[in-house]
């Protein structure tokens, strides 16, 4: 088996601080590779040296069959990247951008032509082609630089964030892309992202990362296993002595939650249930509310760190905030 | 050569884009060719007031250095625009691109150069039309003078930029040089009736040669120093700012 991507024991530092803590992982050709982890966990970083912008301090990176830190210049022929950040010329149009990226890479006359019309028409950009990127929206940049790091066709491709702060739409949209240029042209793409059902959605394998470290690798379904149950989240009115991790021989794990719930890890929650009502009533608690899933990529993070991954929005913050004032009262 | 074109073509189209800007630059040095210029031209308009001057009239003299004047700030600003490249995330386009980095900043600076000369040329073609003793042979080599102030200032203002990480510094650094080395280099009045002191820094003022030359070329004034040595200062500067540009851009990492 030939990898796409072959890192072993990665160290990046910044300065005293050390931002990527010896990391190892392969990314097999024509797959989707992703790197799950909060913001500050280190992917970016791991991204910027795997496409030559970073060096590393220790350990080695081979993308397509060549060291990043001796082979610079054959890494960049074969890869593309959408950086977390736009990076697109705000002044120039969509087309223009496009055309530099061409003649940088080589094209040029009707070959790039060509290549611009259909890449612009597969992010459904075309008619938007003369418009100067500073009128586009968020989405549309996006686009655009998806587009653009796919026109010189690369072998691989790097996505840092590709649907950041984009609203639920686009991003659908985005993923669709993502999904057809590894089923058109079966292509490896590394992707980093800290939303779950990104990962969920589009990867076939999956890194979680956290300070610096790969916590966990494996499909979707590898990593829910080590969590190895359902999680049930109960809300009950609080007691005097405030709230308490109930304790039962059906009840693996119990942890309560910032927002004032109590999480429960159950070998099956269906079962579980019931006896759950009879705990409560026994112990003269009264359950407000009860939820329950199959773990998510979600509890397997907090499962390992004991933090969640979550990227809390406004509106979930702002709750808990309520819940909390209403707690204290 | 590729990526020194499209470097050259990238900042064409930039340019083109913002004409509004342009042409919004443009207005300083006519304010200074007419309001300061004409101004001046009325009290030097005594017999023998041209022996000052060179054999010529104030407005003929003052020309070749207001277009040095424009074509350093335009540079300057320039080079030092990269910083949004760096800000707005081009930079990172570029170094990951397979191509050399060195040409694409050589690409970039020249680019700059090229549209500076540009707006030499409109001051210069709204000169002949005010300035009467102006050398129509003169032009083309007045140009190239400014060329290589322009490589050599828009190298200086990528050098600086790549330094700072924001546009605040900018304001200070332009108001703390562009003033004084303008004055130093006797674009208004002779080096050679300055005090000593001013001389001393007029000298080494990269500016006064660049206003020497062309003053020659433009207005046929005796040069103050050799021909040789305007050409020379102002290739060597060129060549020593390009060196340093591109070495900072070689070593440029995206952090
Ligand atoms: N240029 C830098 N200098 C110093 N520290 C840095 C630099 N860039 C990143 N870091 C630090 O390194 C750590 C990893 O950063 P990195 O950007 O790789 O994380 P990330 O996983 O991409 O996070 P995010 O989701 O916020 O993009 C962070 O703690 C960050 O503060
Ligand atoms: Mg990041």
């Amino acid at each position: 088996m030939t990898y796409a991507i072959e890192v072993e024991n990665l160290v990046k530092k910044y300065g005293d601080f050390t931002a990527v803590k010896g990391i190892s992982f392969k990314v097999r050709n024509g797959e989707i590779f992703a790197f799950l982890g909060p913001n500050g966990a280190g992917k970016t970083t791991t991204v910027h040296v795997l496409t030559t912008l970073l060096k590393p301090n220790a350990g080695t990176a081979t993308v397509a069959g060549h060291d990043v830190v001796r082979e610079p210049m054959e890494v960049r022929r074969k890869i593309g990247i959408v950086f977390q950040d736009p990076s697109t010329d705000r002044e120039l149009t969509a087309y223009e951008n496009m055309y530099i990226h061409g003649r940088i890479y080589g094209y040029s006359g009707n070959e790039l032509r060509e290549k611009i019309e259909m890449m612009l028409k597969f992010v459904e950009l075309w008619e938007f082609k003369d418009r100067p990127v500073k009128f586009f929206s968020g989405g549309m940049q996006r686009r655009l630089e998806i587009a653009r790091s796919l026109l010189h066709e690369p072998e691989i491709l790097f996505l840092d964030e590709p649907t950041i702060g984009l609203d639920p739409q686009t991003r659908a949209h985005i993923w669709e892309y993502i999904r057809a240029m590894k089923e058109e042209h079966s292509m490896t793409i590394f992707l980093t992202t800290h939303y779950m059902d990104e990962a969920e959605q589009l990867a076939d394998r999956i890194a979680i990362m956290d300070y610096g470290k790969i916590i966990a690798e494996g499909t979707a379904d590898d990593l829910k296993k080590l969590v190895g149950n359902d999680v049930i989240y109960v809300r009950m009115e609080e007691p005097e002595e405030g709230i308490k991790c109930l304790n039962a021989e059906f009840i693996r794990g119990c942890r309560i939650m910032p927002d004032g719930r109590v999480r429960l890890d159950v070998q099956n929650a269906s079962e579980a249930m019931p006896k759950l009502f009879e705990l409560a009533q026994k112990n003269g608690l009264r359950i407000l509310e009860v939820t329950y899933h199959r773990p998510t990529l979600n509890d397997v993070f907090l499962h390992l760190t004991g933090r969640e991954i979550r990227d809390e929005g406004g509106e979930q913050k702002v709750a808990r905030m309520i819940m909390r004032a209403r707690m204290r009262r | 050569m590729r990526i020194f074109s499209t470097m050259i073509y990238r900042e064409m189209k930039r340019f083109m884009r913002s004409r509004a800007r342009v042409l919004g630059s443009l207005i300083n040095p006519i304010i200074w060719l007419v309001l300061f210029g004409k101004g001046w031209a009325g009290a030097f308009n005594f017999p023998g007031a041209s022996m000052i001057f060179g054999g010529v009239d104030y407005m003929t003299y003052l020309v070749p250095g207001i277009v040095a004047m424009t074509v350093f700030n335009m540079s300057f600003i320039q080079g030092i625009t990269i910083i949004w490249d760096k800000q707005f995330g081009f930079i990172k386009e570029i170094l990951v691109a397979p191509a050399s980095r060195g040409e694409a900043i050589l690409g970039r600076i020249t680019g700059g150069a090229i549209m500076v000369m540009i707006q030499g040329v409109i001051i210069l073609a709204l000169s002949f039309l005010i300035a009467s003793g102006l050398k129509l042979s003169g032009v083309l080599p007045a140009l190239a003078l400014s060329f290589l102030v322009g490589l050599a200032v828009a190298g200086m203002g990528v050098a600086i930029a790549m330094r700072m990480s924001s546009m605040e510094g900018f304001q200070m650094i332009m108001t703390m040089i562009m003033l004084p080395m303008t004055f130093l280099s006797g674009a208004f009045y002779p080096v050679k009736t300055m005090p000593e002191w001013m001389q001393w820094l007029a000298k080494v003022n990269p500016l006064t040669y660049a206003v020497d030359g062309s003053r020659y070329y433009l207005a046929g004034v005796a040069p103050t120093f050799s021909l040789t040595t305007d050409w020379l200062v102002l290739a060597g500067l060129a060549a020593l700012f390009m060196g340093i540009a591109v070495i900072e851009f070689r070593r440029a990492t995206i952090d």
